[in-house]
């Protein structure tokens, strides 16, 4: 079909109503949904189908479409109505508006200036805040706190308190925190809390001062109280090196005084009923009562060092200024230690006693040296009453030596020492013994040795000489040699008695030696050969031959020899009595050796000359039976 | 108030005797410097140590002088007698003469001090048990006999030598406290440091006389 329309189509295209059948044959009513409702409504305006409806279609629906669009109206009328009345509303919402915009326009200009400032005061009241803070800073760097100005102002009692030192040191920071605040510009700050912290510490350490100064009065005690705060006082006072002397003056002269005290009442009062006995109830004893003053003295120094090294604990004194004080509080005791034990000295005759005395206050020289530097008063007091011992002592000896000088006795017939010699050299053993119960350094031992031996050895020996005078020569030699022999055997017990004893060995040997001559040449003389021996000693200057000299002839000779050779027999008969009274076994020997000896040497030169023909002896063997070697074999 | 060490309210004075070599100093550093001197030096005249103890809550300061055993010092240490509250009288367990010299000892003690002064035996050298030569149970008499305290102790172990010393301070103390020791009198051997501040005055309260004894 649609081919067949085609072809109508384009057959029928020009013809205008063709086209418009074919519009509308072309229209598709069933799809025109429009169409179709626009039908459906119609249908509904026609109940009957009839012609004058059919007519007036057209005009009905005319009518009907201004009933419609009348309706329309009058409903639209209202929605107007309502629309205009909205439309008032809003606009007098916006007149509201627009006047309160206005309105805040005008409120705010008003108000900026305001904003402004209170910015402004804000930011200013933060810089002031901040300002604030900086100075409660600086106040509570700066500034004392109220109850710290009280704590150093103190209390009315004037006790001090630990905190005072805390807040003197925070004073301290602050006066020297000021230098700081000096560098910047806060100069005139600076210099007001300067002055005001001077004025402070001055104040406090006139407080100290004054506290210290009271709490060393009263350390009197035998034992002083040290308290701690006393020992912070004495640290905190160093700053201000003149309270500090003072204050440390104040202490030794209270503790001076105690020592003092408590010295004078360990002398005479003792402990509780009388045990320990008071010192000076054994002044009779001067041993002990210089012992137990001296010992009491070095208790005393050791405690006082010792509290002194409690009390300055905390402090840097120098160690010239501790010994200072040391010996400045020991001082008081030189005067009623010296004045007693000078009396003792004084009063004192025995060398043996002076010399205990001597070392004993050497020994505490040493001692108490140790505690006390060497040049307090209370050493160099002990250095002076020793050095006094010491001259008594000497001044003792060579008193007893001046009387042995003085009232020499004579030799008794023994020749055996004189009683005055025995006593001395008991008196030197007393003393030098002495010196082991000592403690004294070996180099004084030393020269105090040598000094007591040259005090009593020389005038011994002198005294020796000169009571000897008298006696002839073999008796002398024989007494002399008693005497050194006993002084020997004496110092030959002790230390650094070498020199000396070397010294008497050469005395003795040259006493000796005339000794020796003497019992050779009484031998020869006894047997009568003294003659024949001094020609033969002299037979170089003779130009006879011996045997023509008067008393050598070969009968005398012969006789002479014969005795001799009696002697021989028994050596000990010819022995000179004085030799037999040697007391030293040693010497004694020594003298028959040396003496035999010579005896030989003299028999082999007067053999020598016998046998010589030059001296024309006849029948030597006659005359001299014996040969020198024989001789010397039997008196060996 | 922390005052430490320094801080003490008794002062007692000792003295240690005994024959040479028995080990007098070895108990003093023993007990001052808790260690054992091995080779210790004769004692020249008399030696001082002190110590900080503490008996029934009371800090006292021991000031102990150690004497020179030799007999060429006895007239130096015989001076220190005076004023000793507490005398420690040693002896070596393993050399019989140390222990059969006591008796001379004591006489010296009883005739230097006062009658107050605690006197306490000491036996040392107790570690050398194998070595002994005197027993415990006779000295121990001895001990009774005389009235003294008495203790075996080692100045190289260090065993009761702590003990002696305290011992003795205890006795002392007791002496103080029952009123048989006075403090007031001078040289009793004991200081007494009040604790409270005193005032100036009560320093010049002579010390109460007894009646004299001998």
């Amino acid at each position: 079909m649609a081919d067949k329309e085609q072809g109508d189509v384009s057959s029928q295209q020009n013809n205008p109503l063709s086209r418009k059948l074919n519009k509308i044959l072309e229209t598709r009513l069933d799809n025109d949904k429009d169409m179709l409702e626009a039908l459906k409504a119609l249908s509904g305006f026609f109940s009957a189908n009839n012609l004058r409806s059919r007519r007036n279609l057209r005009s009905d629906i005319e009518k009907k479409s201004l009933a419609i669009n009348e309706e329309f109206l009058s409903a639209f009328q209202a929605v107007k109505e309502q629309l205009d009345s909205v439309y008032g509303d809003v606009q007098a919402m916006n007149d509201c508006c627009s006047d309160m915009t206005n309105r805040l326009k005008a409120a705010k200009a008003q108000t900026h200036h305001l904003m402004s400032q209170t910015t402004k005061l804000h930011a200013e009241s933060q810089t002031l805040q901040m300002k604030e803070q900086v100075a409660n800073a600086f106040l509570e760097k700066f500034q004392l706190k109220s109850d710290e100005i009280k704590t150093l102002r103190g209390p009315r009692d004037g006790k001090l308190h630990e905190d005072f030192f805390k807040v003197l040191a925070r004073v301290k920071q602050i006066h020297s925190d000021c230098k700081v605040l000096l560098r910047t510009n806060q100069q005139t700050a600076g210099l007001e809390i300067m002055e005001a912290m001077a004025l402070q510490m001055e104040s406090a350490y006139e407080r100290l001062y004054r506290w210290t100064q009271n709490e060393c009065r009263i350390l009197t005690s035998d034992s002083p109280d040290i308290s701690p705060v006393l020992c912070q006082a004495l640290e905190a006072s160093q700053d201000r090196p003149v309270l500090f002397k003072y204050s440390l003056d104040e202490y030794g002269t209270a503790r001076r005084s105690a020592v003092v005290r408590g010295f004078i009442d360990a002398l005479t009062r003792g402990g509780p009923g009388g045990t320990p006995r008071p010192i000076e109830l054994h002044s009779h004893d001067p041993l002990r009562y210089s012992g137990d003053m001296l010992a009491w003295v070095h208790q005393a120094t050791a405690s006082e060092k010792e509290y002194l090294q409690t009390l300055l604990r905390l402090c840097e004194a120098s160690n010239a200024s501790f010994e200072e004080l040391l010996g400045h509080i020991t001082e008081g005791i030189c005067r009623p230690f010296k004045v007693r034990v000078e009396q003792v000295l004084v009063s004192e005759q025995e060398a043996v006693t002076l010399y205990k005395l001597d070392n004993l206050l050497k020994f505490y020289h040493h001692t108490i040296g140790q505690i006390v530097s060497s040049d307090s008063a209370i050493l160099t007091t002990i250095a002076e009453v020793q050095d006094l011992s010491h001259r008594m002592f000497f001044n003792s000896l060579s008193c007893h030596a001046n009387r042995l000088l003085d009232k020499v006795d004579l030799p008794p017939a023994d020749l055996g020492p004189t009683s005055s010699l025995t006593q001395t050299l008991q008196l030197l053993r007393d003393v030098l013994a002495c010196h082991d119960a000592s403690v004294v350094p070996v180099d004084d031992k030393k020269q105090d040795y040598k000094q007591i031996l040259s005090c009593v050895i020389d005038p011994l020996l002198q005294m020796c000489s000169m009571s000897a005078s008298r006696l002839n020569t073999v008796d002398m030699a024989a007494y002399m040699i008693n005497c050194i022999y006993l002084i020997q055997s004496t110092l030959a017990l002790y230390q650094f008695t070498d020199t000396r004893l070397e010294m008497l060995q050469a005395q003795t040997d040259a006493h000796v030696d005339t000794l020796t001559s003497e019992q050779a040449a009484y031998v020869l003389n006894r047997v009568g050969l003294t003659l024949l021996y001094n020609g033969v000693q002299q037979q170089a200057e003779l130009q006879a031959p011996l045997s023509h000299l008067q008393g050598m002839d070969s009968i005398t000779v012969k006789s002479a020899m014969n005795k001799f050779d009696s002697y021989l027999a028994s050596p000990d008969s010819l022995t000179l009595p004085q030799c037999s009274l040697l007391l030293g076994t040693l010497v004694r020997e020594t003298l028959k050796r040396r003496s035999v000896e010579l005896i030989c040497q003299a028999y082999q030169q007067m053999y020598a000359a016998i046998t010589n023909p030059k001296h024309e002896y006849k029948d030597t063997q006659a005359i001299v039976p014996r040969t020198p070697e024989q001789v010397s074999k039997l008196l060996a | 108030m922390a005052a430490g060490p320094y801080n003490y309210s008794y002062i007692f004075k000792y003295i240690i005797i005994g024959d040479m070599g028995v080990g007098k100093s070895c108990l003093l550093h023993q007990f001052t410097e808790k260690k054992f001197m091995a080779d210790c030096p004769h004692t020249i005249g008399v030696e001082f140590g002190t110590r900080i103890i503490e008996v029934t809550g009371q800090k006292i300061k021991l000031q102990i002088w150690d004497t020179a055993g030799q007999e060429r010092f006895r007239a130096v240490t015989r001076s220190y007698y005076r004023g000793a509250a507490g005398a420690l009288m040693v002896y070596d367990i393993t050399r019989r003469s140390t222990y059969n010299h006591l008796s001379s000892w004591l006489t010296d003690a009883r005739n230097l001090t006062n009658p107050n002064t605690v006197i306490f035996l000491i036996g040392n050298k107790c570690d050398l048990d194998a070595q002994r030569d005197v027993t415990y149970e006779e000295a121990k008499q001895f001990a009774e006999e005389n009235g003294l305290m008495f203790l075996e102790c080692s100045a190289k172990t260090g065993e009761n030598v702590e003990d002696a010393f305290l011992d003795t301070a205890k006795k002392i103390y007791q002496n103080i406290q029952d009123g048989s020791l006075d403090l007031n009198a001078a040289e009793s051997g004991v200081q007494h440091k009040p604790a409270t501040p005193r005032s100036p005055i009560s320093n010049d309260q002579p010390p109460s006389k007894e009646g004299c004894a001998c």
